[in-house]
């Protein structure tokens, strides 16, 4: 205790002794500091909204939240170049690289830098999307006034004064902060909390969508209640497991699970539960019923911003808590988790087939792909010191990098095909694309073809990654369940270019809006991506590659 | 079976009891009431085993300002509090069954968890507000930051739910908003 804080104890009339005594953390702020600048950008966020007057607020907003973001990408790479120093265990070097910080609430290892890197770049280009005022008359595509009655007087009157919501920036950002946070907890508690944060501003900005406002307000509550219900799941899975290890931490989790120091039923069912928590997250069947309303729901840009976030965040936080927590019970989840990652790829392209709907389609299409991840999970390769085959987590790493920059540029085009009534959501609206806007149907048909897994595009070269990964781990049959739901789901995504490029329009066919250089910036950039990971593949896998494994 | 023990025993069975009966009454305030008791039950709980903080915490915040904040929005939104208020929908067999079945497969696991637990007698330090504030301040102070600003988000989220534009400050209070048009 410091000769201050004794002295102020002293005017209180209070002895010391009497009190207990709380050493100061110690927190790495400079390691911390991604995460920091994310909070500072959505308390500035927040202190604008107050501040800021009215007109220049919707330009000041997406501002600091832009610079925001850049600031944390840069203190990415610096943490990443400075603080992932090399790990050892009885003086030989681990794979993993990385420490962890704030009291062991969170660890930075090569993963995390990864998935924060992506994170963020995934949130850069969102954010562009969230800014956008080209398309609905200088507004932006979010309600002007949330509280008043769809369709009613008020919500006119809102447009006409040119009322916007401004919130959506400083939500979005306390969403990314979770989504960082959520992946690098170290232990349960800090991955639960981070779990809220990332889940409430979603499930708002779902429902702040400008057009089709009561499917918008029902895609939220759908799913702000069944992602209550998960957290749910996810919390009694966390007292069931540390009722049996009688710890939050992953590390000490590991030591009681490898050593078995109880009843195999309480570790059981705490898995379980906590698995439907994470599974929820990343839509795999049988717990995707909420993906499809909740995509068509949302405003496009926040369906985009989840679709690649949101992913992100829930496959890094699973392959945490199953590898490092759970990984001496691997022979326990690993069937169960093969089972999903099938399931999750047959449902997934047996009904995107029958989709109508592009942002459903998508949705669908967001599920096929997390049944392609679950194999590299449900592979479970962790590589060995000196072989250059590649690791499951490298592999789910690259995959999400491939489908996040994909689905964003794929939303980012259904915000610009449009008729009087907004987004032109039916896929038959669609035919004739390619004659109105032969560009933009391109690039719509690269990332079909990026989704379909077709060579040269980056979607192959994820595949590639994942089913290698399942191969090494021995889960052949996940490997040949792919390929074949590739096929199928391949299908459907040629039939969409066909539709484009071949059909006849249905009446005077769709318009494509002009956007802004916001939006055409997302398109080109996420198309560049698609193209550039389809063909050059190896700094990024090699980036993968090198973040290594997981710190313990 | 020492007076620990059986007091626990007591206990749970009259937040069970309340439980039950805070699921089936028909009269939403009553339902509230009810788990006024059930929350109160489970604080005694807690307080057996040693966690006096959390027991106090238990009757402060979920009694004191959950249930009444219950009660408060029912009273404000003006939803009907008389009997029958509690509306029950056609699944509520399937409903009681899947709870019936969840409850005896955790009851269950429980169990077989934990048959050979004996309570002991509260031991002074373990759950004090002295080791859980050394606990939360010093572990788990990242985590603890971060739960500040679930509520912070909470809270900008009601303002965008809720507030309607400078524009619009005519409405008279108790202004019921137009119904959608279709």
């Amino acid at each position: 205790m410091t000769a201050l804080t004794g002295a102020v104890l002293a005017q209180n009339a209070l002895s010391a002794a009497d009190l207990p005594q709380i050493g100061a953390p110690a927190i790495e702020y400079g390691t911390l500091s991604p995460v920091l600048a994310i909070t500072a950008t959505a308390l500035i966020g927040v202190l604008v909204e107050a501040g800021a007057p009215r007109r220049a607020r919707f330009g000041l907003q997406s501002a600091v939240a832009i610079v925001g973001i850049l600031a944390a990408l840069a203190a990415t790479v610096w943490v990443s170049i400075h603080d992932l120093g090399k790990v050892s265990f009885e003086g030989t070097d681990l794979l993993a690289r990385g420490k962890t910080v704030a009291e062991g609430a969170l660890v930075v290892d090569g993963p995390t830098v990864f998935l924060w890197g992506l994170l963020l770049v995934f949130a850069l280009v969102s954010m562009l999307m969230f800014a956008e005022r080209g398309l609905e008359g200088g507004l932006s595509g979010f309600t002007g006034q949330a509280a008043v009655a769809p369709g009613g007087a008020g919500e006119r009157e809102a447009t006409m004064a040119g009322i916007e919501h401004t919130e959506i920036f400083p939500l979005a950002m306390f969403a990314l902060l979770g989504m960082m946070v959520f992946p690098a907890s170290n232990d349960l508690l800090t991955m639960f909390v981070a779990l809220e944060v990332l889940s409430l501003p979603l499930y708002l900005l779902c429902g702040l969508a400008r057009r089709r406002r009561l499917l918008s307000q029902e895609a939220a509550v759908k799913y702000f209640l069944l992602g209550a219900f998960s957290s749910a799941f996810f919390l009694y899975g966390i007292a069931l497991v540390y009722g049996y290890s009688g710890s939050f931490t992953l590390a000490a989790i590991d030591t009681a699970v490898s050593n078995q120091i109880a009843g195999q039923n309480l570790l059981l069912a705490g898995m379980a539960l906590i698995s439907v928590g994470l599974l929820f997250k990343v839509s795999a069947v049988p717990f995707q019923a909420w993906t499809p309303d909740v995509y068509q729901g949302a405003p496009t840009a926040v369906t985009a911003f989840m679709a690649a976030g949101t992913k992100v965040a829930a496959f890094g936080a699973l392959l945490r808590v199953f590898f490092v927590g759970f990984g001496g019970a691997q022979w326990d989840w690993r069937p169960l988790m093969m089972i999903v990652a099938v399931l999750t790829m047959v449902v997934g392209a047996v009904v995107l087939i029958r989709q109508t709907d592009v942002k459903r389609m998508l949705a669908y299409s967001a599920i096929a792909h997390s049944g392609f991840i679950l194999t590299a999970f449900a592979g479970a390769y962790e590589g060995s010191a000196g072989t250059a085959t590649i690791t499951s987590v490298s592999a789910v790493m690259f995959y999400l990098a491939v489908y996040g920059f994909s689905t964003i540029g794929a939303f980012a085009i259904a915000t610009l095909v449009r008729d009087g009534g907004g987004e032109v959501g039916h896929l038959a609206r669609w035919a004739g694309l390619g004659r109105e806007s032969p560009v933009l149907a391109g690039v719509f048909a690269l990332f079909m073809l990026s989704f379909a897994g077709i060579p040269l595009t980056a979607g192959f070269m994820g595949k590639w990654t994942v089913f290698s990964a399942a191969w090494s781990g021995y889960a052949w049959p996940l490997v040949v369940a792919g390929v074949l739901t590739s096929a199928v789901a391949a299908y459907f995504y040629v039939r969409v270019i066909v539709l484009m490029f071949f059909a006849d329009p249905e009446g005077d066919g769709p318009t494509v809006a002009v956007p802004s250089v916001m939006t055409s910036a997302v398109i080109a950039v996420t198309a560049a991506v698609t193209i550039v990971l389809g063909i050059v593949p190896g700094p990024v896998l090699d980036l993968a590659q090198n973040a290594g494994t997981f710190v313990r | 079976m020492s007076m620990v023990e059986l007091t626990f025993l007591m206990l749970s069975g009259v937040a069970v009891f309340s439980a039950l009966l805070a699921v089936s009454t028909t009269q939403v305030v009553h339902a509230a009431l009810w788990l006024v008791l059930t929350l109160g039950a489970i604080a005694g709980c807690y307080l057996l085993i040693g966690a006096e903080f959390i027991a106090w915490v238990q009757v402060l915040i979920y009694i004191g300002a959950v249930v009444v904040l219950l009660l408060f929005a029912l009273m404000l939104t003006r939803a009907p509090t008389g009997p029958d208020s509690a509306t029950t929908t056609s699944n509520r067999n399937v409903a009681a069954a899947v709870s019936v079945l969840v409850a005896g497969g955790l009851a269950a696991i429980m169990v077989s968890g934990f048959a050979g637990e004996r309570l002991a007698p509260p031991r002074g330090g373990v759950g004090s507000a002295a080791s859980i504030g050394d606990a939360i301040f010093g572990t788990w102070v990242l985590p603890f930051e971060i739960l500040s600003l679930v509520l912070l988000a909470a809270l900008v989220g009601a303002i965008v739910l809720t507030r309607r534009g400078p524009e619009r400050d005519n409405g008279a209070p108790g202004d019921v908003p137009e119904r959608a048009q279709h």
